[in-house]
């Protein structure tokens, strides 16, 4: 097979393939990407090479499977890899969202002990209202409160 | 463990020894509500001396507010829902040495009499949590849609938590300080009322629902769920007990 037989498609997409999968593999080594989720992505590489260069292959693993086309067989390992996809980031996004949590409550706590306002003003002896914290300096104050 | 007590017949309209008082800790989660904190943190502090208010991250002066009105105010940094703030302000109040932990709404739907009959029967020893249930007690201006949307919010929990309970996302609940240290909320949004049911569940920690007076009020209707917020808690409920 010379690059001449390859189609346009071909010829861009392998291109493209090729420069992901030498990214892939430089980001393995410097360590930018951990080691099993550079394997992942390089092994995605090689996998969409194949179908490329070969799509014959992906029609002979089609008919195997009792799917009708080869291009069929990619639609539908692409759907379930996207969703694998989805799924694994909607985790993180979790994992992330009860870190922040977790984050937010011990700056809370901590400040509380310090804030002239926090814990350290006893309960019993609590009479110096004068002393007003000032508003949160994360938040932007644009909206009023609600009218009632 | 503590001083007299005294009841007055069996509805629980308990009173509770001052040094009862000090030791309870009321944690008040609020998040743009200081148009109406003021009036239910004072009416609260005149009474139990130790509030904590969490303020979630609120873009109004609530944080300036309760700073002014009681000896505890917390702020998140940035909003992350009630059930964030409420474990927030329960391991603050643990580390301030609280006895007894109240939880309180701060848009005044609860009454501060109530506190008292919530706190009462974990101070004789007879139970480790009370739950207020406003089908046990009286309802004031509540509407049918509440209702109807309340009473599915009982059933959820009966299915999916097993704990035959009246009132299923009531603000108003007391701990004792062996109960609060076992409750640790994951899911920091609304859910965390069925998560703290199934927290008490599983502890095995004797509980007991209290009825309690809930006052619907314009300002509490609005700040209150609708029933899309009723589906989206549900399905949030249902998502993060199956993911860990």
């Amino acid at each position: 097979m010379s690059l001449f037989e390859l189609s346009m498609f071909q010829r861009i997409a392998i291109a493209i393939v090729i420069v992901l999968f030498i990214s892939s593999i430089v980001a393995m080594i410097k360590g930018w990407a951990g080691r099993r989720e550079g394997l992942i992505w390089i092994t995605v590489w090689l996998v969409a090479g194949v179908a490329i260069l070969w799509p014959a292959v992906t029609s002979r693993i089609a008919a195997a499977l009792g799917i009708g086309r080869g291009a069929d067989l990619v639609f539908y390992s692409a759907v379930v890899v996207m969703m694998l996809g989805f799924w694994m980031v909607y985790i993180r996004m979790r994992r992330l969202r009860r870190e922040i949590t977790l984050l937010v409550r011990h700056l809370a706590i901590l400040e509380a002990g310090k804030d002239p306002a926090g814990a350290d003003r006893d309960a019993t002896k609590a009479e110096s209202p004068e002393k007003t914290p000032k508003a949160n300096p994360w938040q932007k104050r644009s909206k009023a409160p609600p009218q009632h | 463990m503590a001083a007299p007590r005294e009841r007055q017949g069996e509805t629980g309209h308990t009173e509770l020894s001052s040094s009862d008082r000090l030791r309870t800790y009321v944690v008040v989660p609020a998040y743009n509500e200081a148009a109406c904190i003021g009036e239910v943190l004072s009416g609260l502090v005149a009474v139990y001396p130790n509030v904590v208010v969490v303020d979630d991250g609120s873009s109004d002066d609530t944080y300036a507010v309760a700073g002014g009105i009681v000896p505890h105010a917390l702020r998140h940094a940035v909003n992350r829902g009630q059930g964030a703030a409420l474990q927030t302000g329960i391991e603050y109040a643990l580390k301030c040495g609280a006895a007894y932990i109240v939880t309180f709404d701060a848009d005044g739907q609860h009454r501060i009499e109530d506190i008292a009959a919530l706190v009462g029967p974990i101070a004789a020893g007879e139970c480790e949590t009370t739950l207020g249930s406003r089908f046990l007690g009286e309802t004031i201006h509540m509407p049918a849609s509440r209702r109807f949307m309340l009473r599915l919010a009982v059933l959820f929990t009966r299915l999916v938590s097993r704990v035959p309970l009246t009132d299923a996302h009531n603000g108003l609940r007391a701990f004792s300080r062996r109960a609060a240290t076992q409750i640790d909320l994951s899911m920091d949004r609304m859910a965390h009322a069925s998560e703290i049911i199934d927290i008490i569940r599983r502890s095995e920690l004797p509980f007991r629902e209290v009825p309690v007076q809930i006052r619907y009020t314009e300002y509490s209707l609005a700040k209150g769920q609708s029933v899309r917020d009723g589906i989206r808690i549900a399905l949030h409920y249902i998502v993060s007990r199956v993911v860990r």
